[in-house]
């Protein structure tokens, strides 16, 4: 009975999924058009499973070793189970191999269900309850029915008696575990992450994230620029058709493991975000329904159940409720830990700044100081509104090198609005000391300069970061510089990573673009500075988002703290998997309450190291973590740092009247050392 | 008492003589007080003995104060009378009228009111062959008692019920009547909002004289057909506007020095015909509470902020109320949900320019003393004497802050009363 | 504290608000008017209300950019009427007004540029023969042709008036901040030029314009007699630069402390 019974099962599972594949590609054709190379995409898919994706897995060796056991296991045993039970192939051998398939893939299975005993918070429950179950239930069904294959039971031992009632008990489980990962796979069971996923892998909006075997960063972390040229295109995503197409795919892809909700500052901080729960929603949208079947963590202090939408229905409303409420998505600091953490490589920072986009520009409602921040930099070019030609007037004593004197110089010293900041402009002050003390060739562009864009860009405002892009990159492009470098990683990535794609053929905005901290790690290895020795206490550094997941600058910074000879007391959370200071994608001008705040946060961090100071690369970090209500440990920008521990040679290097003279005798004095 | 200065030869002789036996005893008395460190010499000069006066400085060394203030306080109030040395004027055939509506803010004439009365005797003055006359137009009741000093020859006070309330409209039609039966050269008004600056829009469109509003600064002008010229305010505060000055003026404070060296006759007038009957078409319903916590912090000009040394909010808050302050925050008060973000001042809050600011409990975090930067003074009550916040400050009161806010609530609370009681005297 | 507004009058409520270009402060962009905005707000919470904008001026790229600060404010179209430069916009105004025939006209009390006397709204309301008011903070409602309102008096207090329809009311900083301008609908809006004859404003060709100078800081004048307290008032500004600290007092010497300090800056009331 099994041998007619099980190509049944096997092929109508196989064409309802097939049915549910369709049913689930037009869910995501819905969203907008977006071109992808189709086959060679398909192509990349193994490579970019294997290494890439792997890459990011492996980071939790436990789930990676189930994830090769169970996947791996299935996919053999899928493909094996249709051959063989399907098709009738009656090889030993493939019984054999079948077997140890069934077999990995159940051990796979109970470390799964050991892994969920009792599930960690950051888990989703619900179906994904019954995963391990289903999981089993299929591969010891396809071992118990591939026994006879083998030749380890006998041919027709389920047609007797007794074997009849195991045949009829054999056949429900092999429902249950075909029903799960077949026709779950594409129904929208927890499986579906792995039909997702794979053609996500393949049609990724990014594919610059993958590896492509020649080697090299493979980081792509700039936010794609609005076409703003239609005047009557919708600008941003209003409703979940709005995004294109992958971008759904990418959502239907989450597997709900809750790395990015383990990792996201504003969760923790109680402000009402939780990556999964809104790429859920996202999902939720997509195929129209309310939340109310989401069994992870809901986002702090808004109860699930209550928000519904429709692929053409908007995500946030004017009034009332809908899919996500507009603090949902303001509550987003922009630092990436979620994008970084996540498996399935899905893009949550693109969609939110998608969807605030939307609010700003069509509904002009960005909350709290948005409104006045985005009015002061089209009247000012700078959030603070103050008088753009005084932006050097922290720097009267200075004496600055300017480009529209100079027109050429070897580092054009972005300075950002930091200027405008008091606390900032000590940080600006140590690091020009720094440079003068290299005798680096230098100017500043001064009241030329204009606001990056990066805050009203992340604040959804594309018009406003376009404008302010177009005219800094017309600034630069009348300048010959070998390099840019600034102390604000905002700037350096908005400059670094955005800026390119605002270039014209006549004004290129490809610029060598380096943050303070790896342009002095530079000076310091060709021996251009000398420090005294370090008397200061114990130190820790705190990664900034926009310089380490942004831009993979980790290693600078602490070659730079070391050169000083700091010993760095590195916090639990460092590197990639540095804890957000609370003051980037416009969030401390949004100003979503929470239980408690970003920074405070990270100040416990810096407090578990038992560190006496931090040392910080970015005026926003700085600024955040100085706002820690005292006693903490001591703020100082690395910037601040150097030019403490620098030994001026001669007194006369420091005055900006002599500052080229100095430059011939140091050849002379190296070669006589 | 007499001012005459009374001398008497021995006893001046005595003091100058220092082996006289009651040499002491008569600079003692000369002195005025227990100690003769001063006296009145022959000449009417005062005389000082070095030896007396002073205090033993640190290093044990004598110091003099030289500033006068030790002296001050224990100088008989010889010179506190003085005798009132304005000349008194008074202009009986004016050649022309200059009228000013002052805003009588409070029943008093206002400083700006003073000054456009200033202004006002500028134009009045300045042909000394044929003088004008100060007219003030004054509206309802009021407690001034010193128009004649602040430079008014003329006074039109337009008493009675009809005139209480917010009537612009009667108002503008009796500026009208006055206009015909005086014709005044100039009118002169304050631009204040809500006063001077609406009433002198309203009697200009009514007149079809084309006003100057914003004036900061009238000089001669003999090329000028009125022959004056003015400069005006333009463009919010950006472009100065030259012109001559036309009859309506709305000029801001500090036009032109208040009357300082002329007493005049405020002479009481009145209109020879009746006042109009104005149809009214804005109804005044009263005044409505309103929460003082609303005030704008921007606009605020007196802000009692709160921050995170403050730890009995009731009394924080009772104390804002009492004193009539905008309630302001730092930043950490706003985060620990004391506040509503809306309060938070400071470089990541609102940017205030206050006259006063007084900073409960905040420490003076640098995004804090930058969103002060221009409050006039800043008042810190603190318990660290070494933080920011005290060394920004015009005035710290180092101390407990609720014990400090609670004092201060009594004895605001206690002047309230006084000026109650001297009101009701009065 | 926005008590906003309703109306019960049948049809709704025809609201026109005059709007003009703006400038900002610092760096003289040519922007939505501060107040003006406001006025457009306040048209935008009247509920029930249809709101046209007005704006009398050139047509230029740049007053074009500073209008569409208002349409994004979710308007769909702003009326032009063109006039030339030196023109006195009062007249085409008073015209546009007695066609359109709304029942309330708001606007900001002064504007940002030009000669910005803030006499406009009372030039119309007298050629109107409507009735004025000034520092308007919100409408409570509007009935029977007549609109109960709220008038911003300082240090945040509030009076109520009710005015006859149709009216003309001015708005300034004391009315609730206007909504964002969304880049979207302020390009998608559209300004509808419409063609009017311009007066010429003689008087203009008079006046000197010039970059507003600063304004001397009158000194504290001290009339007395004794050289003593003449010298101190001279001073007297050299020893506000230090502050004065009092350590160890009783909270009623430091409360009288600052009650002085209170007295002289004159804020307590």
């Amino acid at each position: 009975m099994l041998d007619t019974l099980l190509p049944i099962l096997l092929f109508s599972a196989l064409l309802l999924a097939a049915i549910g594949a369709v049913r689930r590609v037009r869910l995501w054709r819905q969203g907008r058009p977006s071109s992808v190379p189709v086959i060679k995409g398909l192509m990349q898919v193994p490579r970019r499973y294997l290494v890439d994706l792997h890459h990011v897995v492996e980071r939790d060796k436990y789930i990676s070793h189930t994830h090769v056991a169970t996947a791996g296991g299935f996919v053999l045993a899928a493909l094996l189970a249709i051959v063989v039970h399907g098709f009738g192939l009656q090889s030993a051998i493939l019984g054999w191999v079948l077997l140890a398939a069934t077999t990995s893939m159940f051990i796979g299975s109970l470390l799964v269900a050991k892994r969920r005993s009792p599930p960690p918070s950051r888990l989703s429950k619900g179906p994904w309850m019954r995963l391990p179950k289903s999981l089993m239930a299929f591969s010891l069904g396809m071992f118990a029915v591939t026994l006879p294959t083998a030749g380890i039971l006998p041919e027709g031992v389920f047609q007797s008696g007794l074997g009849w009632i195991a045949a009829l008990v054999l056949a429900a489980v092999i429902v249950w575990g075909l029903g799960e990962m077949f026709f779950g796979m594409t129904w929208g069971g927890p499986m579906k992450h792995a039909f997702a996923g794979a053609l996500h892998l393949a049609f990724h909006r990014r594919p610059e994230r993958f590896s492509d075997g020649t080697g090299g960063e493979h980081r792509s972390t700039g936010l794609k620029a609005l076409k703003l040229d239609d005047d009557n295109a919708k600008l941003g995503v209003e409703k979940p058709a709005d995004f294109t197409w992958n971008q759904l795919l990418g959502f239907d892809a989450c597997v709900q493991c809750g790395r990015c909700e383990a990792m996201c500052p504003a969760f923790a901080a109680g402000q009402p975000l939780n990556p999964k729960k809104l790429i859920q929603d996202m999902v939720v949208g997509m195929a129209g329904g309310s939340d109310a079947k989401y069994y992870g963590s809901p986002y702090p202090g808004k109860p699930v159940g209550e928000h519904e939408g429709h692929p053409h229905g908007p995500i946030v409303a004017r009034q009332g409720t809908s899919l996500v409420d507009p603090e949902t998505l303001w509550s987003c600091t922009t630092c990436r830990a979620c994008v970084e953490e996540c498996p399935m490589m899905i893009e949550h920072v693109d969609a939110i700044v998608d969807m605030r986009r939307f609010l700003t520009l069509e509904h002009g409602n960005t909350p709290n100081k948005g409104a006045e921040v985005l009015d002061n930099l089209i009247a000012t070019d700078n959030p603070g509104g103050f008088d753009p030609d005084s932006r050097l007037h922290w720097a009267a004593d200075l004496n600055l090198p300017l480009m529209a004197d100079k027109q050429e110089a070897d580092v054009l010293l972005w300075l950002g609005d930091g200027v405008f900041d008091m606390r900032n402009q000590r940080t600006l002050r140590a690091f020009i000391s720094v440079l003068r003390a290299a005798n680096v060739d230098f100017a500043v562009l001064g009241n030329e300069e204009r606001d990056s864009g990066d805050v009203a860009r992340r604040l959804g405002d594309e018009a406003t970061f376009q404008t302010l892009a177009r005219r800094n990159i017309q600034t630069l492009s009348r300048y010959r510089f070998a390099r840019i470098v600034t102390c604000d990683p905002h700037s350096f990535h908005v400059l670094k990573n955005e800026y390119g794609e605002l270039g014209t053929a006549q004004t290129p905005a490809d610029y060598h673009v380096q943050h303070h901290s790896t342009y002095i790690s530079e000076l310091v290895s060709a021996n251009k500075l000398t420090f005294k020795a370090w008397k200061g206490g114990s130190v820790t550094y705190h990664d900034p988002c926009y310089l380490g997941r942004y831009n993979g600058e980790y290693e600078a910074p602490r070659d730079v703290l070391k050169a000083l000879g700091i010993e760095i007391k590195e916090m639990a959370r460092s590197g990639y998997r540095s804890r957000c200071c609370g003051g980037g994608g416009g969030a401390p001008i949004t100003d979503i309450p929470g239980k408690q705040r970003i920074p405070d946060m990270r100040m416990e961090d810096v407090r578990e190291t038992g560190a006496d100071l931090v040392a910080v690369g970015c005026p926003q970090c700085t600024a955040m973590l100085e706002g820690v209500v005292e006693p903490r440990a001591g703020i100082k920008d690395i910037a601040e740092l150097v030019a403490d521990a620098l030994i001026i040679e001669t007194p006369a290097d420091q005055s900006p009247q002599r500052q080229q003279a100095p430059a011939a005798p140091r050849p002379a004095l190296e070669v006589a050392s | 008492m007499s001012d005459l200065i009374r001398r008497d030869p021995r006893k001046e002789w005595i003091a100058r003589n220092r082996l006289h036996p009651q040499h002491q005893d008569v600079l003692a008395e000369q002195g005025g007080g227990t100690k003769a460190f001063e006296w009145m010499g022959p000449n009417g000069v005062m005389r000082k003995n070095p030896h007396a006066v002073g205090f033993i400085g640190p290093n044990g060394v004598r110091r003099i104060d030289r500033s006068g203030a030790q002296q001050a306080a224990q100088t008989p109030g010889r010179s506190a009378e003085t005798k009132d040395t304005r000349q008194r004027i008074t202009i009986d055939q004016p050649a022309f009228m200059v009228a000013v509506v002052p805003d009588m803010a409070g029943g008093r004439l206002s400083s700006h009111d003073r000054d456009l009365l200033g202004l006002a005797r500028q134009l009045a003055d300045a042909d000394p062959s044929q003088p004008g006359a100060v007219l003030a137009v004054v509206f309802g009741e009021h407690k001034e008692t010193a128009f004649g000093e602040a430079g008014a020859d003329r006074l039109l006070h337009l008493e009675g019920e009809r005139f209480s309330g917010y009537l612009p409209e009667l108002k503008v039609a009796t500026l009208q009547g006055i206009e015909r039966e005086v014709a005044p050269r100039f009118w002169l008004l304050p631009d204040s909002t809500l006063g001077g600056g609406e009433l002198g829009r309203r009697l200009a469109a009514r007149l079809g004289e084309r006003p100057a509003a914003q004036v900061w600064q009238v000089e001669n002008a003999s090329a000028s057909p009125t022959g004056w010229r003015c400069t005006a305010r333009g463009a919010a505060g950006r472009d100065d506007i030259i012109r001559a000055l036309p009859r309506v003026v709305l000029a801001l404070a500090e036009c032109a020095d208040p009357v300082s060296e002329t007493r005049h006759a405020a002479e009481p007038i009145s209109l020879s015909q009746g006042l109009p009957d104005v149809l009214g078409r804005i109804e005044d319903l009263g005044e409505v509470a309103v929460d003082p916590a609303s005030v704008s912090l921007a606009e605020a000009e007196f802000i009692l902020s709160a921050g995170n040394g403050v730890k009995e909010w009731e009394g924080y808050h009772h104390a804002a109320e009492v004193l009539g302050a905008t309630k302001g925050a730092s930043r950490v008060a706003v985060d620990d949900g004391y506040m509503p973000r809306d309060r938070q001042v400071g470089a990541t809050g609102t940017w205030v320019s206050a006259r006063v600011y007084v900073a409960v409990g905040i420490s003076g975090a640098i995004q804090h003393l930058q969103g002060i930067q221009s409050c006039e003074k800043v008042v810190a009550v603190n318990l660290d004497e070494g933080c920011d916040m005290v060394k920004r400050a015009d005035l710290a009161v180092i101390g407990d802050a609720s014990a400090v806010l609670a004092a201060l609530v009594k004895r605001v609370e206690q002047y309230r009363a006084e000026q109650q009681e001297n009101r009701n005297a009065a | 504290m926005p008590h906003n507004a309703t109306s019960s009058t049948p049809g709704g409520l025809n609201v026109a608000v005059l709007v003009s270009i703006g400038r900002h402060p610092l760096t003289a962009r040519t922007r939505r008017a501060d107040q003006d905005a406001r006025a457009v707000e306040m048209a935008l919470t009247l509920d029930g209300a249809s709101v046209s904008l007005i704006h009398a001026g050139q047509q230029e790229r740049e007053h074009e950019e500073a209008l569409r600060g208002y349409l994004g404010m979710g308007i769909d179209t702003v009326n032009l009427i063109q006039q030339c430069p030196q023109a006195d916009v009062v007249p085409a105004l008073a015209d546009a007004l007695r066609q359109g025939a709304p029942q309330l006209v708001l606007s900001g009390a002064r504007a940002e540029t030009n000669e910005a006397s803030g006499v406009l709204p009372y030039l119309l309301a007298e050629a109107l023969g409507w009735p004025i008011i000034t520092n308007l903070a919100a409408v409570e409602k509007v009935e029977q042709g007549m609109a109960t309102v709220l008038q911003a008096l300082p240090r945040g207090k509030r009076r109520r008036l009710r005015i006859r329809l149709p009216a003309i009311a001015t708005v300034d900083s004391s009315a609730p901040a206007a909504r964002q301008s969304a880049f979207g609908p302020a390009r998608r809006g559209a300004l509808e030029h419409l063609d009017a004859a311009s007066d010429i404003d003689e008087a203009l060709a008079a006046w000197q314009v010039q970059p507003a100078r600063k304004r001397p800081k009158r000194l504290k004048i001290v009339k007395s007699s004794s050289a003593r307290d003449r010298f101190k008032a001279a001073a007297a500004k050299a020893d506000g630069g230090g502050g004065q600290t009092l350590t160890d007092v009783t909270p009623e010497q430091g409360a009288e402390a600052i009650f002085k300090l209170l007295k002289e800056e004159g804020v307590l009331r």
